[in-house]
C-alpha cells in the first residue's frame, strides 16, 4: 500500500513537474528569441542571430533615423496612459457602484462592461469607425483612446471588483454606524483597501493598449501612427532588426515598471488576487 | 559603439517627441497614405526632405495598403483621413468607381511630360512601375523557368503561395491559370493545378508573413515583385528573381488625391516631387529598389529590361474585368485551399 | 467575464443596504459614467453594425436579408464556425494541460518564488504580437528549433510540418492565453484552506486523488474563467491564426479581414462578425453555466 502510493506520488512529481516545465518553456522561449534577436550583427531579422552587436538598439535610439518609431512610441505611450487613466476613473467607480449588487440590471451591465474582452476586437474597430465617420468625427488620437479604454477596462473592473469581494463588509458597516458618512468611508475605508487591486488591473490595461492592433488598425492615421501598426509595417518587407530591439526595450521598461509596482503596491499579489 | 551621449540623444528624443506634432503643423503640411515597409522607408527619407526643401510642406505618412485606404476613405465618408492615396490597378478601380478620387488638374504636375504616355490620365498619376514575376533562394533550388515549374519537383515542395488578397498574389494567379488554360477571367485552372498538389506545398500564407518564411527556410520559391527580392537581398536573404518564360508582370502604382482633402494644393507639390528626376532616381538606388518612370532616370541594371519602354512587352491586367470577380476568387481560394 | 468571482453569499445585499442611510442610492449611481461610455462608445457602433448587416448591396443602400442568406445558406460557413470553436476548444485545453500543472507548482512554491512566477506568467503580456508571430516562426519552422533539435538527436529524419498546423498555431496560442488563463487560476488557488489538502493526505489519499477530489473541485470558478477567457481571445487571434496558422486554416476573423478590408463588403463582413460573436458568447455561457453547476460551494 505504502509503496503504491510513494510511486503514485512519484509519478504526479513527474507529470506534474514535467508538464509545468514545459508550460515555461513554452512561455519564455518567444521572449528569449527576440531578445536574442535584437543583438543580431545581421541586417535581417534571422535567427539564430549572426555575432552580436547593439547596432539595432543604437538604430532605434538614434533621433534622427527612427523619429517615426519614436512618434509611433510616444503615441502608443499616450493613448495607453490616458485610456488606462480614464479607465481607472470610470472602471473603478463602476465597479465600486456594481460588485455588491446582486440585482438584475446591475448583473447585466456588469457583463456588458466585461463583454470587450470576448468581442471581436477586429469588429469592434469596424463599428467604431463607421460609427464614428458617420457623427461626423474625425479620426483622431481622441477616438483611439476611447477605442482603447472600451477594451482595456475589463482588465481593471476585474481585478477591483475581485478585491472588493474581498473586502469585509463588516468594515464599512461599522465604519458607517460609527457615523461617517459615506464617502468618508470610501476614502479612508474602502479605496485605500481596493487601490492596489486597482492598479494591477491599470497594469494589465495599459500593456493590452500598447499592444492592441484591431482598434488602431481601423481608427489611427497619419497623424496618430500607432506602435504595433508601424511594427506590423516594418515586418512586412524589411525583416528590419529594429522591431526586435524595440521588443527589448519595451519588455525592459514593463519590466522595470513591474518591479516598482511590486515594491510599492504588491503587483505580483494583487494580480492573481 | 553605443556611447552613452547617443542613448541619452535618444532618451531625450523620445521625451521630445511630445512636441513634435505641433511644430509639425506650423507650416503646411500634406497627409499621405503610404504601403507600409519599403515604400514608406523610401517616401521618409526622399521625398519628406525634398518636398520640404522645395516646398516647404511637411508630409506626414500614413502607412496603409491599398485596401485599406480605399476602406478608411470609404469609412470616412467624405472627410478622409489623408490628402492622397498611393494605389495598385484594382483598388485603384475601386476607388474611382466609388467616388474617391478629385480629378487631376495636370497643368499642375510640371514633370508631367517626363512621363511615358499612359501614366497620367484624369484620375491620377504612375509614379511607380512594379515587375511581378518568381523569386526563389539558389541556395536551395535550382532556378524555375516559369510558372508550370513551380507546380513539379523540387519546386513545388518548396512553394510559398499566397491568395488574392493582394495585387501581386492576383496577378500571379492569373498567369498560373493562364499556363494551364485559363484566362483573366477563368482562374479554376490554376485551383485545380493547386489542388491536385496542395499537399506537398510548403507554405499558405498571408502576404505580410512571407518575407519572415522565405528567410527561416520555411518555403524557397514564390511569386513576388522584383522590389521586394532587391529589398531582400540588400539584407542578407539569399533570394534571385526570375522573369517567367510567358514574361513578367506588370502594372503601375498611382497616386491619387482624395475627395475632401484639406490640403490639395499641397497634395499636387507632393505628386509633382515624387515624380520628378531627382526623387525618381533616388528611389531606384539600394535599399528601396524602385523602378523609374521618369524618361530621365536610367533603368537599374539587375532590372529584368533595359528600358522603360521595353516594359510595354509584359504582361498586363484589365482590373475592371478582375475586380467585380475577386470577391468570388477570394471565397473560392478559400474554400479550395482550407484543411 | 467577471463569472470568474464565484458569487460571495456575505456581499450579496448585505444588511446596511436596507437601513443604510445613502448606500443604496449612491452606489450603483457610480457605474453610470462607464456605463453612458459604453452605450455611446459600444453599444451604439455595434447596433450599427447590426444594422448593416441587414442591406444586400455594399454600397449599403438596399435593407434586405440577402447576405444572412448567403452566408447561412452556405455549407462552408458551418465549417468554419465549427472550426473556429474548435480551435478555442483546442487551446483551452491545451492550456489547461499545462497551465494546470503550473498553477500546482505555484500553490506549493516559497513566496519569493510565487512573485518570479507570476512575472514569468505575464511576461506573454510584454512581448508585442507583432515580434510575437515572428519568434514562432523561428521556432516551429521547417528549419526552425524544434525541427533542428529534433533532427540533431536523430527522433526524425525528415523535418516536422508544424508551421502552418493547427498544432502549431495552438501552441502558439497557448503561449499568448497562458496569462489569461493563470491568472484567475492562481488568484482561486491561492485562496484554498492549505488545511484541506494536509487533511486529504493524511487521510490516505494519493497526491493524484487529492488533486481530482480536491483542489480540481475548489478551483473550479478560477478554472472556468481562465477558459472563458482563453476561448473567447483565441478565437479572435486574428494575427495569429493567419500568420502562424497560414490561409488554409480558415477562422472567421480571416474572413472578417477579408470581407471589410479586401473586398470590401462591409454588409457581410457585419454578418461574420456578429456570427463570430453569437458562437463565442454561446459556448462561454455554457462554459460559465457548466463551472457554475459543478462549483459553486467554493471561497471557504
Amino acid at each position: 500500500m505504502g509503496r503504491r502510493r510513494s510511486l503514485a506520488d512519484l509519478s504526479y512529481g513527474l507529470v506534474i513537474g514535467s508538464l509545468a516545465a514545459l508550460a515555461l518553456l513554452i512561455i519564455v522561449a518567444p521572449v528569449v528569441i527576440v531578445l536574442t534577436t535584437s543583438f543580431t550583427e545581421g541586417r535581417s531579422l534571422k535567427f539564430p542571430p549572426t555575432g552580436f552587436s547593439l547596432q539595432w538598439y543604437e538604430a532605434l535610439f538614434d533621433a534622427s533615423k527612427s523619429r517615426q518609431i519614436h512618434r509611433a512610441v510616444y503615441n502608443s505611450l499616450e493613448v495607453a496612459a490616458w485610456s488606462t487613466g480614464f479607465g481607472i476613473l470610470f472602471g473603478s467607480m463602476a465597479s465600486l457602484g456594481l460588485a455588491r449588487n446582486r440585482h438584475r440590471l446591475a448583473r447585466v451591465a456588469d457583463g456588458l462592461f466585461m463583454s470587450p474582452l470576448v468581442l471581436p476586437g477586429l469588429t469592434f474597430g469596424l463599428a467604431a469607425l463607421m460609427y464614428f465617420t458617420l457623427i461626423g468625427l474625425r479620426p483622431s488620437l481622441n477616438l483611439i483612446i476611447a477605442g482603447h479604454m472600451i477594451v482595456t477596462v475589463p482588465f481593471i473592473i476585474r481585478t477591483t471588483s475581485a478585491s472588493i469581494s474581498q473586502l469585509d463588509p463588516a468594515l464599512n458597516d461599522s465604519s458607517q454606524s460609527l457615523g461617517a458618512s459615506w464617502f468618508y468611508t470610501m476614502r479612508r475605508v474602502t479605496l485605500p483597501l481596493i487601490a492596489p487591486g486597482i492598479f494591477a488591473g491599470a497594469f494589465l490595461a495599459f500593456m493590452a493598449s500598447i499592444d492592441n492592433v484591431p482598434v488602431s488598425l481601423f481608427l489611427s492615421t497619419a497623424r496618430t501612427d500607432m506602435l504595433p501598426i508601424r511594427m506590423w509595417g516594418m515586418m512586412e518587407s524589411t525583416l528590419d532588426p529594429r522591431i526586435a530591439a524595440v521588443s527589448g526595450v519595451l519588455i525592459t521598461a514593463a519590466f522595470l515598471l513591474m518591479l516598482i509596482m511590486e515594491w510599492t503596491v504588491g503587483l505580483t499579489r494583487r494580480m492573481r488576487d | 559603439m553605443f556611447s552613452r551621449r547617443r542613448l541619452l540623444a535618444g532618451a531625450t528624443a523620445l521625451g521630445g517627441a511630445a512636441f513634435l506634432p505641433s511644430i509639425a503643423h506650423a507650416k503646411g503640411s500634406v497627409a499621405a497614405a503610404i504601403y507600409p515597409g519599403t515604400w514608406e522607408e523610401a517616401f521618409r527619407a526622399i521625398v519628406a526632405p525634398a518636398l520640404k526643401k522645395k516646398d516647404s510642406v511637411d508630409l506626414e505618412l500614413q502607412p496603409l495598403f491599398a485596401v485599406d485606404q480605399v476602406a478608411k476613405a470609404k469609412a470616412a465618408r467624405g472627410a478622409p483621413p489623408f490628402d492622397a492615396f498611393v494605389l495598385d490597378p484594382g483598388p485603384r478601380i475601386t476607388a474611382i468607381q466609388d467616388g474617391l478620387f478629385d480629378k487631376i488638374d495636370i497643368k499642375k504636375i510640371s514633370n508631367a511630360s517626363k512621363l511615358p504616355a499612359g501614366l497620367v490620365d484624369e484620375w491620377g498619376v504612375g509614379v511607380n512601375a512594379q515587375v511581378v514575376g518568381i523569386a526563389y533562394n539558389p541556395k536551395k533550388v535550382p532556378a524555375p523557368k516559369g510558372w508550370k515549374d513551380l507546380f513539379s519537383e523540387p519546386w513545388v515542395s518548396r512553394l510559398g503561395l499566397t491568395g488574392f488578397q493582394t495585387t501581386f498574389g492576383t496577378v500571379s494567379l492569373i498567369e498560373i491559370a493562364k499556363v494551364f488554360g485559363g484566362s483573366e477571367t477563368n482562374i479554376e485552372p490554376a485551383l485545380v493545378e493547386l489542388k491536385k498538389v496542395l499537399p506537398k506545398i510548403a507554405a499558405v500564407g498571408q502576404p505580410a508573413a512571407m518575407p519572415s518564411l522565405f528567410q527561416q527556410g520555411q518555403c524557397d520559391v514564390m511569386y513576388t515583385n522584383t522590389q521586394t527580392v532587391a529589398t531582400l537581398k540588400g539584407r542578407g536573404v539569399d533570394i534571385e528573381f526570375v522573369k517567367p518564360e510567358t514574361g513578367a508582370i506588370t502594372f503601375l502604382t498611382t497616386l491619387h488625391i482624395a475627395k475632401g482633402a484639406t490640403d490639395v494644393e499641397n497634395a499636387y507639390k507632393y505628386i509633382d516631387i515624387v515624380a520628378g528626376k531627382e526623387v525618381q532616381e533616388a528611389l531606384t538606388k539600394p535599399p528601396y529598389n524602385f523602378i523609374p518612370v521618369n524618361k530621365d532616370v536610367p533603368v537599374p541594371s539587375y532590372l529584368p529590361m533595359k528600358s522603360l519602354d521595353e516594359m510595354s512587352s509584359f504582361v498586363r491586367h484589365d482590373w475592371a474585368k478582375i475586380n467585380p470577380l475577386r470577391a468570388g476568387w477570394i471565397e473560392k481560394f478559400n474554400k479550395e485551399m482550407a484543411k | 467575464m467577471r463569472t470568474m468571482t464565484p458569487p460571495s453569499p456575505d456581499g450579496a445585499a448585505s444588511p446596511a443596504d436596507g437601513g443604510g442611510k445613502r448606500s443604496v442610492l449612491a452606489e450603483w449611481q457610480l457605474a453610470l459614467p462607464l456605463a453612458l461610455a459604453f452605450a455611446s462608445i459600444f453599444l451604439a457602433p455595434l447596433l450599427m453594425l447590426v444594422g448593416v448587416s441587414f442591406f444586400n448591396d455594399e454600397k449599403i443602400t438596399q435593407p434586405g436579408f440577402g447576405q444572412w442568406a448567403k452566408f447561412l445558406g452556405d455549407p462552408f460557413s458551418y465549417k468554419v464556425i465549427a472550426d473556429t470553436m474548435l480551435l478555442g476548444l483546442k487551446t483551452v485545453c491545451a492550456t489547461i494541460v499545462i497551465g494546470y500543472p503550473l498553477a500546482l507548482i505555484y500553490l506549493d512554491a516559497s513566496p519569493r518564488l510565487q512573485k518570479v512566477l507570476i512575472f514569468i506568467i505575464v511576461m506573454p503580456l510584454l512581448l508585442s504580437v507583432v515580434v510575437r508571430t515572428f519568434a514562432w516562426i523561428v521556432v516551429l519552422g521547417r528549419e526552425g528549433v524544434v525541427n533542428t533539435l529534433l533532427l540533431q538527436l536523430g527522433i526524425i529524419s525528415e523535418p516536422l510540418r508544424l508551421l502552418q498546423t493547427e498544432l502549431g498555431l495552438v501552441i502558439s496560442l497557448t503561449q499568448i492565453e497562458m496569462p489569461l488563463m493563470l491568472l484567475p487560476l492562481i488568484s482561486v488557488m491561492s485562496r484554498l484552506d492549505p488545511n484541506l489538502r494536509d487533511a486529504s493526505s493524511a487521510l490516505g489519499a494519493s497526491r493524484w486523488r487529492t488533486l481530482f477530489k480536491v483542489i480540481v473541485p475548489l478551483s473550479m470558478p478560477g478554472l472556468v474563467a481562465g477558459c472563458l477567457l482563453v476561448f473567447a481571445s483565441s478565437t479572435t487571434a486574428f494575427i495569429s491564426q493567419t500568420v502562424i496558422g497560414g490561409v488554409r486554416l480558415i477562422y472567421l476573423p480571416l474572413l472578417i479581414w477579408q470581407q471589410s478590408l479586401v473586398v470590401f463588403n462591409w454588409p457581410f463582413a457585419a454578418v461574420v462578425s456578429l456570427t463570430l460573436l453569437v458562437s463565442v458568447l454561446t459556448v462561454v455561457s455554457a462554459l460559465s453555466y457548466l463551472g457554475r453547476r459543478s462549483g459553486g460551494y467554493v471561497h471557504g
